[in-house]
């Protein structure tokens, strides 16, 4: 038998350095300027553990099986959103392709606050990277169980809401706590809905947290959490922002605490999401999280400033800490036995409302969301939305999302909520999300206008 | 006229060009003391000729290849300034390898000191084995060379004899490890190089050639003869570069070509893109390593018309060595030129020896002597057709940072299948018909190297860096720190900055560059904000002076295919 080689490391690096949400936004073209400079320098595109991918552009088809784009999904991104998810499928095909034996899509712009139904752009995001590559993967090469760990300092509000009700897709965010950050939510009792019950979970953490007690969450929560539910693919959301020099969070993560994060939970696949330490943190955090995917020795790796021991938690911290561990051990365990909220079922359909605010285009939006309830398959999913988009310009919508999964009964039933809705007056636009036949479409009410794009 | 020498592995390759005609040519087999053969190869094609009239001279040598290979220079150590980073035992795997305290980041600045105690340690370490040539690299130095240079400093002080080179000089570009390879072979080959240097001149003196003398680089650009003392690795793989500058010369302008050079055991193969030969993405690798040195993307591929043809199996293998030359020319086995001969597609050795070398292979396959070569070329057409079209995918596959560079892709499909080398050209036929282009082999294929060489212009490129929040700007190949003194910095101020030292440093090659030919090869601008204000920009600018050759030859430009 031939010797086989070990597989490497590929990287897509895509700064975008053309790209801004505003001239001097923290999302601008000098995000990755000096991350640049430092992989560069130090060569690491030359490692024969490291292989460089160029990026291409995910379709259209690929951000409507994940999204709800209002109106249209051309008009809610641009060509560098489109980059950023396709570099995020590329690294995943080879992957699963047995090409490489993980990635780091370093990439921006980022994606984890974009939410199923996108009006437009909330923290710094307009469509989320990790959730179109997941659907890809489901939709492409029938991979089932899929587990995303957010490590950003932000709570990973958009993954967890189209991920919500979805048994198959484990969804676990640490975070800064929700009372002291943005979005401000991500807290222990957002577990997920009645059918994917604990798939959810949130740790919020408490400003200040270092490298040990993040380390104690891993060793102690995430990763037997991870061993349980046996994922396909790991997934990591990797916001760099719980650096100790990040301008927005409060936590006290190093280059370091980054790599032994890495190190643990091996994820197949890891998309850079947050981080605006241009100078201070990047640098350092990327290369040490690709010399972590790569198998290499991170130990050189430090920022200048830093010095073992700078960074001690009170014993009043690492309790808080501890507990929250606890608490969400235990749901895990009783996962499987949840009963359902009675106020919370309408009929056949469970229902939730929510309000959303898009902080970087100021929009306000409320949807009534409904899961049908099926005792042969997880059930399509209705989302009546309404946005104010400001100067009293509503934009009003209802969407329908039919997964691989669904029953013949619910795939009938949810065309004719489809057919239906068109012909109503109250909405501007009507979708339907077919993701058994990878076939998604759109339908403009006023217009009598309707389209749709079609699987390969 | 204009004289382009080739001195090559196998042949040294000559040719005297008038009102770009060639006048005359030479090609001698290269024996072991290169001087005797390039002087030889010269005085050749210069029997008939007025030396008087010679303008230029381009040689490209095989000088540092050899040296390199040969291992043909004196001991050299390095001192390296890593910093923070890869792990440093990834350094210290290399013998030569001495590491020293000391860090400067991406912004240049310092962040951690220099250790005078552990540097005279490491100096005295040197010493004692008999070494006195050092290199001395820092990570980031292009960025701030100060560290770089007070190491010198030191070692000057206390062994004033030694020879020292700074790896922000050498290798201005970022990328730590190349720079420290590149210093180092800069270090090994300086000398013996410029004893080369010297006993060229000393004999063309002595034949009254008084033309300007240059040296071709591997990026097909040229340096004058003692300029190129300075940075005697930029001249390692300039015959393929010499190559492919002869074809640009025998080719249309604006042409996307393949240049496929056959030889007896591999053949090289390079792009040249819309006229404009194709620079490697990575820099040259030397010893197995990558350097800081521009060159062209060459390819070599184990294959050619003396290889070994094998059975194994079923199989027919070709295998990367030679055992002599091919049957039908009275060697000892089966090779791809003695197919070419059965078939007719040259008309190299004996027709009958040809034959009775397919037969052996197909004896043991059951098969004809013509289905048997029929297969041979196909396998090695097969070979040569999918490394080019690998070098195109690899070329469209080079990353991209911008969206803009993402949208705008580049593809191109080559419309030429050139030969050269006038080696086996029964295959070019055959490897253009298998990708879709035309053939074409031009008149002077045999010494196409050395018409690159004699086209061949200088070039030089010079890199600016400007950081306004930290006030100051480097000229990467000089290796000078200056203040910037004018509070509108602009982009504008940068890109002439950068043009002015390049002529300045053209000048102190003897080059004269007309200010309005200088191309921008790259630039970028980043404002820096620093809590929602401009805090200031940073500028990197590189400019060069044109590429490109003196002028087309012969027919170049008006062939029909």
């Amino acid at each position: 038998m031939s010797k086989l080689l070990p597989k490497k490391t590929g990287l897509i690096f895509f700064p975008a350095f053309d790209w801004a949400i505003s001239p001097t936004h923290p999302e601008r073209e000098e995000r990755l300027l000096y991350t640049r400079d430092q992989i560069f320098e130090e060569g690491i595109m030359d490692l024969p553990q490291i292989e460089e991918y160029s990026p291409s552009l995910a379709l259209i088809h690929d951000l409507a099986r994940t999204h709800f784009c209002v109106p249209r999904v051309e008009d809610q991104i641009t060509e560098a959103h489109l980059i950023a998810a396709g570099a995020a499928i590329l690294l995943a095909d080879k992957i699963v392709q047995g090409e490489i034996k993980n990635g780091f899509a370093l990439v921006r712009p980022p994606g984890h606050h974009a939410m199923r139904v996108v009006h437009g752009n909330r923290g710094f995001c307009n469509i989320n990277n990790e959730a179109i590559m997941v659907e890809y993967l489901r939709a492409r090469h029938k991979i089932k169980r899929i587990a995303i760990i957010d490590t950003d300092v932000h709570h990973g509000d958009g993954t967890q809401d189209i991920f919500w009700h979805d048994p198959d897709v484990l969804f676990i965010s640490f975070h800064q706590d929700g009372r002291t950050l943005y979005p401000g939510t991500g807290f222990t009792y957002e577990l997920g809905g009645p059918r994917a019950y604990a798939r959810t979970i949130n740790i919020p953490l408490p400003p200040g947290t270092t490298d040990d007690s993040l380390l104690y969450v891993v060793d102690n929560l995430i990763l037997p959490v991870l061993a349980d539910f046996k994922p396909d693919f790991i997934v990591n959301s990797a916001g760099q922002d719980n650096h100790y020099t990040d301008p927005l969070g409060s936590m006290r993560i190093t280059a370091q605490g980054y790599a032994k994060l890495t190190e643990k939970l091996r994820p197949d696949l890891a998309v850079l999401e947050g981080g605006y330490a241009i100078e201070t943190a990047l640098p350092y955090v990327n290369m040490s999280i690709i010399l972590a995917l790569a198998g290499l020795d991170y130990s050189g790796v430090k920022e200048p400033d830093y010095l073992p021991g700078r960074f001690k938690e009170t014993p009043e911290h690492k309790d808080q800490v501890r507990r929250i561990v606890q608490e969400l051990r235990q749901r895990w365990e009783t996962r499987d036995n949840a009963p359902i909220e009675k106020r919370d079922v309408n009929g056949n359909y469970y229902q939730r409302k929510k309000h959303i605010f898009y902080d970087t285009d100021y929009i306000e939006e409320n949807q009534l969301e409904k899961l049908r309830l099926c005792d042969c398959c997880p059930g399509y999913l209705i989302i009546d939305t309404k946005a104010n988009l400001g100067f009293n310009r509503p934009a009003t919508a209802l969407c329908i999302s039919v997964p691989a999964a669904a029953c013949p009964k619910c795939r009938a039933e949810a065309g004719d909520v489809f057919q239906q809705s068109k012909k109503t007056s109250q909405y501007r636009n009507v979708y339907l999300q077919d993701k058994h036949s990878d076939t998604f479409y759109g339908y403009d009410c006023e217009k009598s206008r309707e389209w749709l794009t079609e699987g390969r | 006229m204009y004289v382009g020498v080739d001195v090559g592995g196998t042949y040294t390759d000559a040719v005297l060009l008038k009102n770009n005609r060639v006048r005359a040519m030479a090609k001698i087999p290269t024996r072991e003391n290169l001087l005797s053969s390039l002087l030889e190869s010269i005085d050749t094609i210069l029997k008939d000729a007025d030396k008087k009239e010679i303008k230029r001279i381009v040689f490209s040598t095989t000088i540092i290849t050899n040296m390199i290979a040969g291992h043909k220079y004196d001991q050299v150590e390095l001192l390296l300034i890593p910093g923070p980073g890869l792990t440093h035992d990834y350094y210290k795997i290399k013998p030569y390898v001495h590491i020293i305290s000391g860090a400067v980041d991406y912004r240049g600045r310092v962040t951690a000191r220099l250790d005078k105690q552990e540097i005279d340690a490491a100096l005295s370490k040197i010493a004692a084995g008999g070494c006195n040539k050092v290199g001395v690299i820092g990570k980031f130095s292009p960025r701030n060379t100060s560290q770089e240079k007070r190491v010198e400093a030191i070692i000057k002080e206390k062994y004033p004899d030694w020879q020292v080179e700074l790896g922000s000089r050498v290798g201005g570009k970022l990328n730590f490890p190349r720079r420290a390879e590149t210093t180092y072979l800069t270090c090994a080959t300086r000398q013996p190089y410029r004893a080369f240097l010297d006993s060229v001149q000393q004999a063309l003196a002595e034949r009254e050639i008084n033309a300007d003398v240059f040296i071709l680089k591997a990026d097909g650009g040229t340096l004058p003869l003692k300029g190129s003392e300075e940075l005697p690795v930029e001249t390692i793989f300039s015959g393929p570069a010499a190559s492919t500058l002869g074809v640009q010369a025998l080719t249309p302008p604006g042409e996307t070509s393949v240049v496929v050079d056959i030889g007896g055991t591999t053949t090289d193969l390079a792009l040249i893109l819309s006229g404009k030969p194709l620079l490697s993405a990575k820099g040259a690798r030397v010893r197995d390593q990558l350097t800081q040195v521009r060159a062209l993307a060459v390819k070599s591929v184990p294959v050619g018309g003396d290889s070994v043809l094998e059975l194994d199996g079923n199989k027919i293998i070709i295998r990367s060595e030679r055992q002599g030359q091919a049957y039908c020319l009275g060697g000892p086995v089966p090779t791809p030129t003695d197919a070419l001969r059965v078939l007719g597609l040259t008309s190299l050795g004996d027709q009958d020896r040809a034959a009775e070398a397919m037969g052996i292979l197909g004896k043991a396959l059951g098969r004809e002597i013509k289905d048997i070569a029929a297969r041979v070329i196909d396998q090695v057409v097969e070979n040569i057709s999918a490394e080019i079209e690998k070098m195109f995918w690899e070329w469209e596959q080079e990353p991209a940072y911008r969206v803009w560079e993402v949208l705008h892709k580049h593809k191109e499909k080559p419309r030429l299948v050139v030969g050269v080398g006038g080696g086996a050209a029964g295959f070019v036929n055959k490897v253009a018909d298998r990708l879709g282009c035309s053939p074409y082999i031009p008149q002077y294929a045999a010494v196409a190297n050395a018409i690159g060489a004699a086209v061949a212009r200088p070039t030089m490129q010079v890199s600016l860096r400007a950081d306004t929040e930290q006030g100051y700007y480097i000229i990467q190949e000089e290796g000078q720190q200056e203040k910037i003194k004018d509070r509108n910095f602009n982009e504008r101020m940068a890109l002439d900055l950068a043009k002015e030292s390049l002529i300045k440093r053209a000048a102190k090659y003897g080059l004269e560059v007309d200010p309005d030919e200088i191309e921008v090869a790259s630039q970028e601008v980043f404002n820096m904000i620093r809590d929602w204000h401009t805090s200031g920009r940073l500028f990197d600018v590189t400019v060069q002076t044109p590429r490109g050759i003196t002028g087309r030859v012969g027919d170049g430009g008006d062939i029909d295919v």
